[in-house]
């Protein structure tokens, strides 16, 4: 009796050590994850690709021995919810080490905070307004916490005009091309707008007034016809998979010859297999060098990080999934190198970032583009790999199939290297 | 619902302003006081996540409360409120940022701009009934919100706006816990001044255009001033709220105030209770609490045994949006007077325990 009344605080003091030692040992990390708002179709398998990979990076012995405690929230595309989330990330008694962030309007509303705050945000937002560290182009508020893998919205759409005034050339068409901006009045869609319809000018092409529809799939005849009655040749479409898809299915119906120019988020597996027939053709840029299955030595570790989430390994990861792993490594080795050169603090993991040339996470060879960050731009890499969806059957069935028989192909059309220009960092 | 029938017998009063007293009697009044001063120092206390939640639901209270002025008092109906709180929010925003003007000024001038804005979707109020009147205030939402989306000298277009933290002659208040003072301070006056107004001449007038339009305007009530001006009223309220949700989130984007954060509005003071001052505020905390009690329901659900055996994952986001709705539903079956009547029973319950039946 008497050595278990002993005993019992004993263990409680040790129980108590124990936990606020594993409190203080792990490190915090704010995610955005869009699972129910206006891009969630594309927001879905982002999300649970960050959340996979810190547990895959938790199971492995977490950040410098460090576990990572990662504080995913649903925020439905909300800046309002997304600046309640920052304000319990950025109070002094939980600040996190760094954030995961997802849109372009609430990845621009921090901007400020971030620098303010010296939190590292790695957004699903690829604005190129959030380039430029310092300010100095003019162009853009300064974004020095700013950070995000792949090419920026404007880069990608230049490239894809570089692409499309070539693409008029070779049919051998007459006059000048027509190029039409789409995507809901948002700052995603927006984002690149300027700076597309500025390059189709000087490529040109005749640029048309821009046409908005909703980033919510809905009925969009009234775009088609209106891309009808103009001629339009070539379309950017803004907003993500799902609210493009409707637009082609309704253009398909109505008849309409154009080549629509998707966004990142534009297209991907599942929604080329949803619009079926529709999205054949469409051309958009990929940020991994390959998709799900794809031959490279890292899609390995993709597939392990995969299992996090889907024990069966027999789920189809479509390529945001993949970008994500891709981001969240990037993430994870800046704040190793943080907690190597003075603790993971916010402004650590941004130098983290800057240290590398030509950086790909480790494991990940093949998969992830090589990318920079230095502490004057932030444009990781200005490498965009155009692809073409090719749809040759019925796209019922189970994703995995259509994949292998190659029902649905995401084939490479080309590599596009833009010159690294300083006057357009941060446009 | 606070009829007659509820005063207990021998409770009568001599005098007419006896008759119109905030405070009944001069416990609820030290209650009410303390209560205040119980609140000054919730900061020091709270953790950052519960004086948010405080802060929102004094923010929305405020906005709630107008439309109460609208709804519950003069019997009209607006499914445009939460375009007026936008606009309060960017005109507070845009006044402090373009004038010399400290935010402390602003936030009212926002409140008077609004007001005016308000009076003019008002005047088809004047004219309009019922499920008329619900489609004219739509315009109002549609209006304002694409106005939002393409005055870029105004709002910044669809780039969220910015707004500076709340300052008077150069000191500025960073931070929650010196924010919701503030909001404290504005949540006291308005429903101080709601409460008072309720007892004039001319918030007797808007009760009577409710209770019977036709012999309010039999007895001289001019009909369509107290309509418009209700109107007005209400978007003086939503401007207010509007702009300390503003410096309070120092970004003013125009997200998440479309139609169905209008109806959102409308929820909260018919769960309140139409026509209550205080259901108001009870409302405002039922429906801010919600989601968030949700959110904490569906954070313990996660990784348990039964999101394995059904394999939510990330449908777990869903159902919790469905258990708000049903929730919601289940409240108007079931207490159909809202918060502010069973605020009531329970006090009369205690008043006469243990001989309540």
């Amino acid at each position: 009796m008497k050595t278990r009344s002993l005993l019992s605080p004993a263990s409680l003091v040790l129980a108590i050590a124990a936990f606020s030692a594993s409190a203080q040992a792990q490190i915090a990390i704010g995610h955005l994850a869009d699972y129910s708002g206006g891009t969630s179709d594309v927001g879905t398998p982002y999300g649970q690709a960050v959340a996979d990979t810190f547990a895959w990076v938790n199971k492995n012995g977490g950040v410098g021995g460090k576990q990572l405690n990662v504080d995913t929230n649903d925020y439905g595309y909300q800046v309002p919810r997304a600046i309640a989330l920052y304000k319990k990330w950025s109070a002094s008694d939980s600040k996190v080490a760094a954030i995961m962030g997802w849109g372009t309007a609430d990845t621009e509303a921090l901007t400020g905070f971030l620098a303010q705050d010296k939190i590292p945000d790695l957004s699903g937002s690829y604005a190129a307004a959030l380039t430029d560290p310092e300010g100095v182009s003019g162009k853009a508020k300064p974004a020095p916490y700013n950070f995000f893998y792949g090419p920026s919205y404007s880069d990608s759409l230049r490239a894809m005009l570089m692409w499309a005034a070539e693409d008029w050339k070779a049919k051998g068409k007459a006059g000048k091309p027509k190029f039409v901006h789409m995507g809901a009045n948002h700052p995603y869609p927006n984002a690149p707008k300027a700076a597309g319809e500025a390059m189709a000018q000087e490529l040109g092409f005749e640029v048309l007034p821009p046409l908005v529809f909703a980033l919510a799939p809905g009925d969009y005849s009234a775009q088609c016809l209106s891309l009808k009655s103009s001629g339009a040749n070539y379309a950017y479409l803004g907003n993500t998979a799902a609210s493009n898809i409707s637009v082609m299915k309704a253009c398909k119906t109505a008849g309409v010859e154009i080549q629509f120019l998707g966004n990142v988020w534009g297209m991907d597996e599942n929604a080329a297999k949803t619009a079926g027939d529709a999205a054949n053709g469409v051309i958009f840029p990929l940020r991994t060098a390959v998709s799900w299955g794809g031959d490279a030595p890292g899609m390995k570790t993709v597939m392990e990080i995969s299992k996090m989430s889907d024990p069966t390994g027999k789920v189809y990861r479509p390529v945001h999934y993949i970008a994500a792993v891709c981001s969240a490594l990037y993430m994870k080795e800046a704040l190793d190198w943080a907690a190597k050169n003075g603790g993971a603090t916010g402004e650590n993991v941004a130098k983290g970032f800057h240290q590398k040339k030509d950086w790909v996470p480790a494991g990940m060879e093949g998969v992830c583009s090589p990318s920079t960050w230095t502490d004057k731009d932030h444009r990781g890499t200005l490498k965009v790999d155009l692809y073409r969806t090719k749809i040759s059957g019925a796209t019922d069935g189970d994703l995995n199939d259509l994949m292998a028989k190659g029902t649905i192909k995401l084939e490479k059309v080309k590599t596009i290297e833009l010159p690294r220009k300083p006057e357009l960092l941060g446009w | 619902m606070a009829g007659p029938a509820l005063i207990p017998a021998g409770d009568f009063r001599t005098s007419y302003a006896a008759d119109t007293t905030i405070f009944p009697t001069t416990t609820s009044r030290n209650f009410a006081i303390i209560g205040v001063l119980l609140l000054c120092l919730v900061p020091q206390f709270l953790g950052g996540y519960w004086l948010s939640i405080l802060i929102q639901i004094g923010i929305f209270s405020i906005a709630a409360l107008g439309l109460n002025i609208l709804v519950g008092f003069t019997g009209q109906i607006s499914i445009g409120h939460a375009a007026f709180f936008l606009l309060g929010a960017f005109t507070s925003a845009y006044i402090s940022n373009n004038a010399p003007i400290p935010v402390f000024f602003a936030i009212p001038l926002a409140g008077v701009v609004t007001a005016l804005v308000g009076l003019i979707f008002g005047i088809p109020a004047a004219r309009l009934k019922g499920l008329y009147l619900v489609i004219a205030t739509l315009a109002a939402q549609y209006i304002l919100l694409d106005f939002f989306s393409r005055a870029e000298w105004f709002t910044g277009g669809s780039v969220p706006a910015s707004a500076n933290p709340f300052s008077i002659f150069g000191f500025a208040l960073r931070g929650d816990r010196q924010y919701f003072y503030v909001v404290l301070a504005y949540v006291i006056a308005s429903y101080v001044l709601v409460t008072n107004l309720m007892r004039t001449r001319d918030g007797r007038a808007l009760v009577a255009i409710r209770d019977h339009y036709l012999s309010a305007e039999i007895m001289g009530i001019n009909l369509t001033k107290y309509r418009t001006l209700s109107f007005g009223l209400a978007a003086f309220f939503a401007g207010i709220a509007g702009a300390l949700y503003a410096h309070y989130q120092l970004v003013v984007s125009q997200e998440g105030f479309g139609i169905e954060r209008s109806i959102l509005f409308l929820a909260m003071i018919i769960i309140g209770g139409t026509g209550s001052i205080m259901g108001t505020l009870m409302g405002t905390a039922f429906v801010v609490l919600l989601p968030e009690t949700m959110e904490f329901i569906s954070l313990y659900l996660k990784g348990g045994a039964i999101d394995k055996a059904l394999s939510l994952n990330t449908n777990i986001t869903f159902l919790r949006e469905i258990a708000i709705g049903v929730i919601i539903i289940a409240f108007l079956m079931f207490e159909p007077d809202g918060l502010a009547h069973r605020w009531r029973q329970i006090k009369a319950y205690w008043k006469l325990y243990p001989f309540s039946h």
